[in-house]
C-alpha cells in the first residue's frame, strides 16, 4: 500500500499539501503543532494514495519525509 | 519503492527557520535535490546573504560562507577565482533575496554578470524586504501596500519596480537567465529544470547563470499561504513573466 510519512515536529500547518493532494487524503488532525495550529495527518482508508509525491514536492518544510510506492 | 525522501544535502534534524508556507523552503529543497542528483556535495561552496536566506548554512550540508549585505556575488567571485588559482574547480552558487541582489547588491550582481563570472546566482523575489518586516523593496509592484508605502507604490514617488531576470539577460557576459515560480506542481517541476540548467552552465564554464524565483511572503502580504500562491498566479506572474530570457546553450 502506497503511503507517506509526516514528521509532526516539522509541520508548520500551512496546509499547502491539503490543497495539492489529488485524492484529498491529507487533512487537519486534532494534534497541535509547534506553531499553535493543528498539524496535518494522512488518512487513506481505501488505499487511494498513488504515491504521486505532489505533497512532498509542495511541502516547504520537508515535513513529508518520505513517499513510498508499493 | 521509495519515491521521495529527505535530500542528503539537507542537514539531519534541522528544520527551516522560514515562516509557515514560505516558498523559500521549496527553493532550498530543490537546490538540495539538484546538488544530490548532480553529485556536487563535496565540491560546492554556497554563499548565503542577508535577508531570510541568512541561515542557509543551518540547513544545507555543504560548505557555506556568510557574505556582507548585498555582496554575495562579489564574495562568490573571490571564492571561485581563488580556488581556480589553486587549481581546484569548485562549484559556487549564491542564494539571495531580491533586496540583496537587486537593491543593495545591484552593482556587484550586474557587474558579475557583465564580467561573465562563472558562478550561479539564485534570487528569491518576494516583492518586499521580508525579514525586516515587509518594507517597500526594489521589486515591489505598483500599487502594492507595504509598511513604508501605506498608500501603495506609486510612480511619482517610488518609481517603477526592477525586473532582474531581464536585466541580467541583457548583460553580454551572462549565459543563462530565467524567471520561475513555485505556486503549483507544474511550476515547481519547471523551476527544478531551470535551476539544474543554470548549474550545468557553470559546470560547463559558460559564464554567469541566474535564476530568479518568484516567491510568496504570506506573513508580510498578510495572506494565507494558499491565497498568496493564488496572488502570484493571478497578479504577479502577469507583471513578472515566467520564462527563460537567455540560454546560450540553445544557440
Amino acid at each position: 500500500m502506497s503511503h507517506i510519512k509526516i514528521d509532526k515536529n516539522k509541520c508548520k500547518s500551512c496546509y499547502l499539501c491539503v490543497d495539492v493532494c489529488p485524492n484529498k487524503l491529507i487533512q487537519k488532525s486534532n494534534c497541535l503543532g509547534k506553531t499553535g495550529e493543528f498539524v496535518v495527518e494522512f488518512k487513506d482508508k481505501d488505499s487511494k494514495c498513488t504515491a504521486c509525491a505532489q505533497c512532498a514536492m509542495m511541502c516547504p518544510d520537508i515535513a513529508i519525509v518520505e513517499v513510498v510506492k508499493e | 519503492m521509495q519515491i521521495f525522501s529527505t535530500p542528503k544535502s539537507i542537514k539531519k534534524d534541522s528544520s527551516f527557520s522560514f515562516c509557515p508556507g514560505c516558498d523559500h523552503g521549496i527553493a532550498v529543497k530543490l537546490v538540495a535535490q539538484i546538488i544530490d542528483e548532480m553529485n556536487l556535495q563535496d565540491k560546492t561552496i554556497a554563499i548565503a546573504s542577508s535577508g531570510c536566506s541568512v541561515t542557509l548554512y543551518n540547513f544545507l550540508d555543504v560548505d557555506c560562507i556568510e557574505s556582507p549585505h548585498g555582496r554575495a556575488c562579489a564574495v562568490a567571485t573571490g571564492v571561485k577565482r581563488a580556488h581556480k588559482a589553486n587549481g581546484k574547480e569548485m562549484f559556487v552558487f549564491t542564494y539571495q533575496g531580491d533586496g540583496d541582489f537587486a537593491s543593495i547588491g545591484l552593482s556587484e550582481s550586474l557587474h558579475s554578470a557583465l564580467r561573465g563570472e562563472n558562478i550561479t546566482a539564485i534570487c528569491i523575489n518576494n516583492t518586499n524586504y521580508g525579514m525586516t518586516g515587509g518594507q517597500l523593496g526594489p521589486t515591489t509592484v505598483l500599487g502594492q501596500i507595504t509598511t513604508t508605502s501605506p498608500m501603495g507604490r506609486n510612480i511619482e514617488y517610488h518609481g517603477f519596480p526592477i525586473k532582474t531576470a531581464e536585466h541580467v539577460a541583457l548583460c553580454e557576459g551572462s549565459a543563462f537567465s530565467a524567471r520561475v515560480a513555485l505556486y503549483d506542481i507544474k511550476n515547481i517541476i519547471n523551476a527544478k529544470k531551470q535551476i539544474k540548467k543554470a548549474f550545468e552552465c557553470q559546470l560547463k564554464g559558460y559564464g554567469f547563470s541566474f535564476v530568479e524565483i518568484l516567491s510568496n511572503c504570506p506573513t508580510n502580504w498578510k495572506l494565507s499561504p494558499l491565497d498568496s500562491h493564488k496572488k502570484i498566479e493571478n497578479e504577479l506572474s502577469k507583471i513578472y513573466p515566467i520564462k527563460v530570457f537567455k540560454d546560450i546553450t540553445n544557440d
